[in-house]
């Protein structure tokens, strides 16, 4: 198997475990007494929850890398990293909203769970903006970084929130406060989507690799002939 | 009435596949987005080379 193959392989088997453990949610997992059939979005929004959060840490490492060593492998995984994290957290929200509204009446509450989660959405798809507003590579890499660095403030503040504040939302979901009956579809989603995301993240990389190779190399030999052509 | 007991959620399935679709949609619709710009990007950088 080639050494490009990877992220491929993790892609698939990512989602494959999530097939499982969604079909064992939905199908086989009994009902939660109090929420009943509605508890079952936890096997998708937890694993979400989880994820966005570990692939903005993902960000916040490749930032302090990026600006204390330099290099571009890093400002790709960090482009990215943003880009998925911003797309998890998105979706969290959307799968927040369905859940609140059986549960707690309203699909949206900015109670202090939830209005973390929005301002990560927003913070981090501003710095994704960021990145294609400013053209100078060099300026893009370190505004970029020092964004995250900033904005991953927001990501503790988000895990913490429902014990630091009084929220709506429930505790974090933990092995502890988990029900046993629940663990095993809960966890080969959190797996599956993991492998998604590290599939699609070192895609993500390489995507914006190669673009920011294309900026910096010369243009193709019919480009160089129109453009002296232009001059003349 | 319905005999539920009260604080007890009855039915709500509706909502439990709007929340597997709208993750199925936007995980796989991500993928193909990541995976259709990887190949483009590919396929111009090897045409420039």
């Amino acid at each position: 198997m080639g050494k490009g193959v990877w992220p491929f392989v993790m892609a698939g088997l990512g989602l494959a475990l999530l097939a499982w453990g969604s079909t064992w949610g939905l199908a086989f997992a009994p009902r939660e007494t109090y929420m009943g059939e509605v508890q079952r979005i936890m096997y998708v929004h937890v694993p979400t929850a989880w994820n966005a959060m570990l692939v903005l840490t993902f960000a916040f490492a490749c930032a302090l890398v990026s600006l204390l060593r330099g290099g571009w492998t890093w400002d790709a995984r960090l482009e990215a990293a943003i880009e998925a994290g911003v797309v998890l957290s998105g979706l969290v929200c959307i799968q927040g909203s369905i859940w609140a509204r059986p549960t707690w009446g309203v699909w949206w509450d900015w109670d202090p769970r939830l209005t973390t989660t929005a301002v990560l959405l927003f913070a981090f798809g501003g710095i994704l903006a960021l990145r294609q507003f400013v053209e100078d590579p060099v300026k893009r890499a370190v505004w970029s970084a020092v964004a995250v660095v900033i904005a991953y403030v927001d990501v503790p503040l988000v895990y913490f929130s429902v014990r630091w504040w009084n929220s709506l939302h429930q505790l974090q979901s933990t092995p502890e406060t988990v029900s046993r009956a629940f663990h095993w579809p809960l966890r080969i989603n959190a797996f599956g989507v993991l492998f998604l995301l590290i599939g699609l993240v070192e895609l993500r990389a390489r995507l914006a690799f190669l673009r920011r190779e294309a900026e910096s190399a010369p243009p193709p030999p019919g480009r160089m002939a129109e453009a002296l052509g232009g001059v003349r | 009435m319905n005999g539920a007991p009260a604080g007890v959620i009855q039915g709500g399935w509706e909502y439990v596949v709007a929340a597997y679709v709208a993750s199925a949609v936007i995980l796989l619709g991500y993928a193909f987005s990541v995976f259709w710009r990887y190949r483009r990007a590919r396929s111009r950088r090897d045409t420039a080379l």
